[in-house]
């Protein structure tokens, strides 16, 4: 059976069917609570934005058109909503300290050895500047192209694709430490 | 577009952890897209069903405020032909040549009173009317006083809203003293009229200096009456003019 792709059940819950926008909410929520918990360093804070953002996406259903993805439209929501608070509240960094890794290996000398690389990662994806940063996480968490971080951000292909480069290179270098 | 993905960077990020939002966090959201869809959309799109009448009466209430605000810029706007002394005479030369005509006319008619009046004879009165009360409309209909003749607009068409309650027959020989009145000169004469022989008739298109040097020939014929009468009339007509002891001598009655 056919899914629906993203826009069209937009176009459904504009029209008024909830359960088309109960499918989209199911696809998206974990992937945009991750990307916007990554960007705030609180998670009272993360799950504050988060609400906000989809209820500008109820908000907004009614001006909805499918001129891009509907991730496209969704993630620019999130950005604007990222960039409000950044500018109310000053800048603040993910903290990526307390995540644990999971412990596949029983041998505590390479579970410890995987949480400190771990931890060099997170700190590494920390110290990113935010644009890197969000630049990353578009890629990596929402599954943009480098056009659509673009179009999401409000910034042009070169600039996008320089922010993501920047980004892999640093955290590349982090993991080659190893 | 090449992907810029590392798979060692993605398995490391996807290490970081799958958080997911809390399950009330989910219902709240859940809930909210629940009573929007519920609710019609909001009020600033197109109004549908029984608030459609709204844009139709904001947009003739629009119309109808603008008509009457052009109607009343148009009404309060001074008549040209008012204000300029230029174009008006032409119109109520026309006026007064018509009731002129109609003024003889109805003179003929009354020689003829037996002649019973019929409806093309009648017809013109009204034109008459109609021609006289037409140079001032905006006057009359404004309500703003007109100034006073000047003296270089002696043919304004002023007394033509009193003229609206007269009969034809009056305006007919009103006009006329008019026409005669007005002649050749650039400035009204009271009692312009009153003037007397070949003074009477070119005083107007005289200037001060030469009308002083008629009135001195009339005194020298000894027609002192005239020049009398002549004098008087430019002493009224030029009250600041300065008539110098040799010519006040030719002009005044020797005592």
């Amino acid at each position: 059976m056919r899914e629906a792709p993203d826009e069209e059940l937009m176009l459904a819950y504009r029209g008024g069917d909830v359960r088309a926008f109960e499918t989209l909410y199911t696809r998206h929520r974990a992937r945009l609570f991750r990307f916007v918990l990554r960007s705030i360093k609180l998670r009272a804070l993360a799950e504050e934005l988060y609400q906000e953002i989809w209820m500008r996406v109820i908000e907004a259903r009614a001006s909805y058109a499918p001129t891009a993805r509907f991730t496209t439209w969704l993630y620019t929501i999130a950005h604007h909503r990222l960039v409000d608070h950044w500018r109310r509240g000053g800048l603040t960094l993910a903290s990526l300290d307390d995540h644990d890794v999971p412990s596949d290996s029983p041998d505590p000398a390479q579970h410890a050895q995987a949480r400190e690389t771990l931890a060099r990662f997170a700190a590494a994806l920390e110290r990113l500047p935010p644009a890197q940063r969000e630049a990353f996480l578009l890629h990596e968490e929402a599954g943009l192209t480098v056009a659509e971080i673009a179009a999401a951000t409000a910034s042009n292909e070169e600039a996008a694709k320089s922010r993501l480069r920047y980004a892999m290179a640093k955290l590349k270098a982090a993991l080659d430490d190893d | 577009m090449t992907d810029e993905r590392d798979p060692k960077v993605s398995r490391r990020y996807r290490e970081l952890g799958a958080e997911e939002p809390p399950r009330e966090l989910d219902q709240a959201i859940l809930s909210a897209a629940h009573r929007a869809a519920d609710k019609p959309h909001a009020p600033l799109v197109t109004p549908a069903g029984r608030h459609r009448w709204y844009f139709a009466f904001g947009a003739a209430a629009i119309l109808v405020l603008a008509v009457a605000v052009t109607v009343q810029v148009e009404r309060q706007r001074p008549d040209p032909e008012a204000i300029a002394a230029s174009p008006a005479p032409a119109r109520s030369d026309q006026a007064e040549a018509f009731a002129y005509k109609q003024g003889e006319q109805k003179q003929a008619e009354r020689a003829e009173p037996s002649k019973p009046l019929s409806d093309a004879a009648k017809k013109p009165d009204r034109q008459v009317r109609e021609f006289a009360r037409d140079p001032t409309p905006a006057a009359s209909q404004s309500g703003e006083t007109k100034p006073p003749p000047s003296v270089g607009a002696p043919s304004a068409p002023a007394p033509a809203p009193s003229a609206m309650p007269e009969s034809a027959d009056s305006a007919a020989s009103r006009n006329e003293a008019d026409m005669r009145a007005r002649a050749p000169q650039a400035a009204p004469l009271p009692q312009a009229g009153a003037l007397e022989g070949r003074v009477a008739s070119s005083a107007l298109a005289l200037s001060p200096e030469r009308l002083l040097e008629r009135i001195a020939e009339l005194r020298k014929e000894g027609r002192h009456d005239e020049a009398d009468k002549a004098l008087a009339e430019f002493r009224q007509r030029y009250p600041d003019y300065r008539i110098s002891e040799e010519m006040l001598q030719k002009v005044e009655r020797k005592k």
